[in-house]
């Protein structure tokens, strides 16, 4: 069942485009990631799909309600974690949480109900006094994601949600998104300019100056925008590069090892030449080889 | 009206919780009382006996005090009538900064209670906070005389206080509008802080001021709260005075005290009546109100 559908949706201010007739879908229960560069629409997008900011075109349909026409409905089945952080500093946790259920019509009760399930994954006990402006990134991060799930929605967006944490704090980050997708079957829509947090998407799209570059699975991108690569650790010259003119003519010597690009399945080859070829890697297509080749763009990693 | 309340209820939180923003909401209303204690009472006294011309004998040093006592309680409250919903208000401006908004803006609370909330939150603050100022200004200047006080004036004088609430609260909405950043509302406060006790004439009597700076002052419903309240709580110590003086001087004496402390309103050449201060931050209050109500539903609507 699709949660998300999105047709030709655009936002424009003045001169500049930012989101640009984008179209795609989302299925029930499945991690759809948005990649891009900052400046590329991502934001935009989310905002427009949680009713933040208006659309200047194109129609959305959030759990079968249209965007711009039902934002009530859809407000109540979304969650978002924004970007940075929009809790109060000088509340505690608990008393931001209660405050933010109460603008879902919430009363205390019903949010300590609501929030029983994830409280103790999330190791919510220690902090729950603790003024928000106390807590370390990672912990603030826990917290917001929480906040997300006052409303118990059946859509979770998560807009960089891991953006200038460390990287055990971004571990544990994701082990959050994937104990709610997994255990709660709940449907993830991130934004990220990280390449290795798309690995787990169900489904991908590249978006570029506003406009959707490509979607698809991971695999699917890999295999269509990005080239294996053999690792082959051996002495420069002959008779190596004999060898490697049989499989591709694209391949460099680094150091102490060749890097030889190619789209031919490989397994056969090194079989045949095993005598020669003892010292090497496999290296597969990744999403940086995808990004690059169809933006020209690095990103982060 | 759970999500209304809500928000109304965390909005307070907000000002309550933090101990610097009720310190420097009342900074100008500290500075008028130290002020005071330095010199201004000395000051405010002097005019009062230079008023007097050979009443002497007939008004005790007493009630001069008192009188005296009275017009700095008045200016206290009337500098946090502007200072305090001016900083409960600067919540508008950081979480519009701070991305808040979005947050606010992305969960079903309608973006009218929106708007109402941050104008209630900030009424009842300066509500609670100017009725505190009152009640311990009356208990500590009762303690040194009697202002010769009727529960109705008690009763009047509260009610000022809402009244002063809701109007510098509903004015000061429309001014948040023009604030993208902290920085700048906080720089404008500044400004505003230090004025605010010139506004409403707790450092100079207001009388002193050309017509047009007098006009200027009195646009702000601060200034006409000040004149009412001084009508008020003052009213039974200049009874007393007037009955003292015994009908000697025509009732010249307290008719020129109330004329050098602006127990009346002026401006542009108008002298306004207690019931005319009263329709004035009425409406003004309503007029903001209804414009407030208006423009912040559309920048919501990004």
């Amino acid at each position: 069942m699709k949660v998300i559908e999105v047709k030709n949706l655009t936002k424009k201010y003045k001169e500049h485009t930012a989101v640009d007739g984008i179209s795609f879908d989302v299925e029930e229960g499945e991690m759809f990631a948005f990649l891009g560069e900052n400046g590329a629409g991502k934001s935009t997008t989310i905002n427009m799909l949680t009713t933040i900011l208006g659309k200047t075109d194109g129609t959305a349909y959030i759990c079968g309600h249209e965007l711009g026409k039902e934002d009530d409905e859809i407000r109540k089945v979304n969650g978002i974690v924004f970007q940075n952080s929009v809790l109060d500093k000088k509340l505690s946790v608990k008393d931001n949480l209660l405050t933010r259920g109460s603008y879902y019509g919430l009363s205390k009760k019903q949010v300590l109900a609501r929030l029983e399930p994830f409280s103790e994954r999330f190791e919510m006990k220690d902090i729950w006094d603790r003024k928000y402006e106390k807590l370390s990134g990672g912990q603030r991060r826990r917290v917001d994601i929480m906040r997300a799930l006052i409303n118990n929605p059946r859509i979770l967006f998560l807009d960089e949600p891991t953006t200038g944490l460390d990287p055990k704090s971004r571990k544990l980050v994701w082990d959050y998104i994937n104990y709610l997708r997994k255990e709660h079957k709940m449907t993830i829509f991130l934004t990220t300019h990280y390449m290795e947090e798309t690995r787990d998407a169900d489904h991908v799209v590249i978006l570029d100056k506003g406009k959707i570059v490509t979607n698809g699975t991971p695999a699917e991108l890999k295999t269509r925008y990005a080239h294996s690569r053999l690792v082959w650790y051996t002495a420069k010259g002959e008779p190596a590069e004999s060898l490697i003119q049989n499989i591709s003519s694209k391949f460099v010597y680094d150091a102490d090892h060749y890097n030889i690009e190619t789209d031919r399945n490989l397994t056969e080859f090194i079989f045949e030449h095993r005598e020669e070829i003892r010292d090497y890697e496999y290296v597969k297509g990744t999403m940086d080889d995808v990004f690059l080749n169809l933006t020209g763009k690095e990103l982060a990693s | 009206m759970k999500d209304f309340l809500g928000f109304t209820r965390r909005n307070l939180i907000i000002y309550f919780k933090d101990v610097l923003a009720i310190f420097f909401s009342l900074l100008t209303s500290i500075i008028v009382f130290v002020l005071y204690l330095l010199f201004l009472k000395g000051t405010f006294v002097d005019a009062l006996e230079a008023t007097m011309n050979g009443l002497e004998n007939f008004v005790s040093g007493g009630d001069i005090d008192m009188l005296a006592n009275g017009i700095l309680l008045t200016g206290i409250l009337g500098t946090a009538m502007i200072t305090v919903p001016y900083t409960c208000l600067q919540t508008i401006v950081k979480d519009r900064e701070s991305g808040v908004d979005s947050d606010i803006c992305a969960t079903p609370l309608k973006r009218w209670k929106i708007v109402l909330s941050y104008f209630t939150a900030s009424t009842i603050c300066s509500f609670i906070m100017t009725s505190l100022i009152l009640t311990v200004g009356l208990i500590v200047i009762g303690s040194m005389g009697d202002l010769h006080l009727s529960i109705g004036s008690y009763i009047a004088a509260y009610g000022l206080m809402f009244l002063g609430s809701v109007s510098s609260t509903a004015l000061f909405m429309l001014v948040m509008l023009f604030f993208k950043t902290s920085s700048t509302s906080t720089a404008f406060f500044g400004i505003l802080s230090a004025a605010a006790g010139f506004i409403i004439g707790a450092y100079i009597p207001l009388s002193q001021f050309s017509d047009g700076v007098q006009g200027f002052c009195n646009l702000f419903p601060a200034t006409h709260i000040t004149s009412l309240i001084r009508n008020i709580l003052l009213s039974g110590i200049t009874e007393s005075i007037d009955s003292s003086i015994g009908g000697v001087d025509n009732g010249a004496f307290i008719t020129a005290v109330k004329d050098t402390f602006s127990f009346n309103a002026h401006a542009f050449g108008t002298s306004f009546s207690g019931m005319n201060s009263v329709l004035y931050v009425g409406i003004l209050a309503l007029v903001c109100v209804a414009a407030m109500m208006v423009v912040y539903s559309k920048t919501y609507k990004k």
